[in-house]
């Protein structure tokens, strides 16, 4: 009876070691989990007058958007949708990976016949913008009104 | 040589720092040892859309199994080492400020025997990344990507991404033959070398997608920089430069 009892222990100890060890890995998994970048960005979707879909940027463009970036444009693209404009109004940080993404999405823009546009782009990200000479394709605009005009001109 | 744009106030964003600063043409006032500024001053810097040929993604990976080292380290090391990670026939001349936001990176590589002398700028550079970009008359029209960053498991993992296309007909030409292969070659090369650099010897992984199989020939006279005739021209005229310099003593 009694070694039956001490053998409950042994299995009761081993098995809070062995909790102590799953929680240290769950601990260490969920700390892993939140040291690994993310995408820090959320994009709205809205229809404006005419075809046209504007998209709102908030948070960090970087390779990490990439998923985020490509739903929204599927979301704001239909087959009557001539024009995408990327409100960057909320930009708050963009790497060259940005700029990457943004070039592919330019590309597929382009494939289904689109335009791409952009409003509210500070002088910093204009200057980017120049940099990287994405201003040669795609159109910077100062206001929603302007891009969307615009996005309805011939 | 340009500088990275300075913070104005509380205002500017976290970026600010990483980004050159904007330039009409590159301008070069000090050449490296060795390096040739036949086809870097004066020229405009290239995007992915401004080049002639197809669009591509490519992107090498090596994982740096079994060392501790974070993807900040990988990256310190890489800038710092930049030039020597190259193989024989592909040679980088940085500035005196190395890589970093603004500086232009003179490059002398061999094609198919023939030389090539052209250069690169820093658009980016942050603590885990930077980024060049290409000028008229470089073989590619756009951009590489040099990074590194922790997998899941924690392990770093040091990558190449290149968005670009062939600048111009000839070059587009030459990639389809042999010169998409080469430059594939180059580029496990150095990711080859940083790896040893710690001591590992993995796989180099490459993920390669077409985005945009369109060749634009609207760019078709960006073949007047093509910066592998020009250099061949230079080449050939060494020995008049040569006869008039002496002439001048």
């Amino acid at each position: 009876m009694s070694g039956a009892a001490h053998g409950g222990e042994g299995l009761h100890a081993s098995l809070q070691s062995l909790r102590g060890e799953y929680e240290g890995v769950r601990e260490l998994e969920r700390k892993r989990r939140n040291d690994m970048p993310q995408a820090q960005v959320t994009m709205d979707v809205r229809r404006v007058e005419g075809n046209v879909s504007v998209i709102d940027v908030k948070g960090e463009l970087t390779a990490f958007a990439e998923g985020v970036l490509m739903d929204a444009y599927n979301q704001a693209s239909d087959g009557r949708v001539r024009a995408i404009v990327l409100n960057f109004e909320g930009l708050e940080y963009m790497n060259s990976s940005g700029i990457g993404l943004l070039v592919t999405l330019l590309i597929r823009v382009n494939r289904e016949k689109q335009k791409l546009l952009t409003y509210g782009l500070s002088e910093h990200y204009r200057s980017i913008f120049q940099i990287t000479r994405l201003d040669d394709a795609i159109g910077i605009h100062d206001s929603e009104e302007e891009a969307v005009r615009a996005a309805n001109a011939a | 040589m340009t500088e990275s744009i300075p913070p104005k106030d509380e205002k500017q964003p976290r970026d600010a720092a990483f980004w050159a600063q904007r330039v009409e043409r590159l301008e070069v006032s000090d050449v490296p040892d060795g390096a040739s500024n036949v086809n870097v001053h004066g020229r405009r810097e290239v995007g992915a859309l401004q080049g002639f040929g197809q669009l591509w993604q490519k992107t090498y990976r090596v994982r740096l199994a079994g060392v501790e080292v974070t993807p900040g380290e990988t990256v310190r090391v890489w800038k710092e080492r930049f030039p020597e990670l190259q193989p024989q026939n592909s040679r980088f001349y940085p500035s005196m400020a190395g890589v970093a936001p603004g500086e232009v990176l003179f490059i002398s590589a061999t094609v198919g025997g023939m030389p090539v002398h052209t250069g690169v700028r820093v658009i980016y550079a942050d603590d885990e990344s930077f980024t060049v970009m290409t000028p008229e008359g470089h073989p590619e029209s756009g951009w590489n990507t040099f990074s590194a960053h922790a997998d899941e498991d924690g392990t770093t993992v040091a990558q190449i991404q290149s968005l670009a296309r062939a600048n111009d007909p000839i070059y587009e030409i030459g990639f389809r033959v042999v010169g998409a292969t080469e430059q594939e070659r180059l580029w496990m090369h150095v990711l080859k070398s940083l790896s040893a650099n710690f001591g590992v010897n993995e796989p180099v992984s490459l993920e390669k997608t077409c985005v945009d199989p369109k060749v634009q020939w609207s760019q078709i006279r960006n073949v007047w920089h093509n910066a592998g005739a020009r250099s061949m021209v230079y080449t050939m005229m060494a020995p008049l430069r040569w006869r008039r310099a002496r002439s001048r003593r």
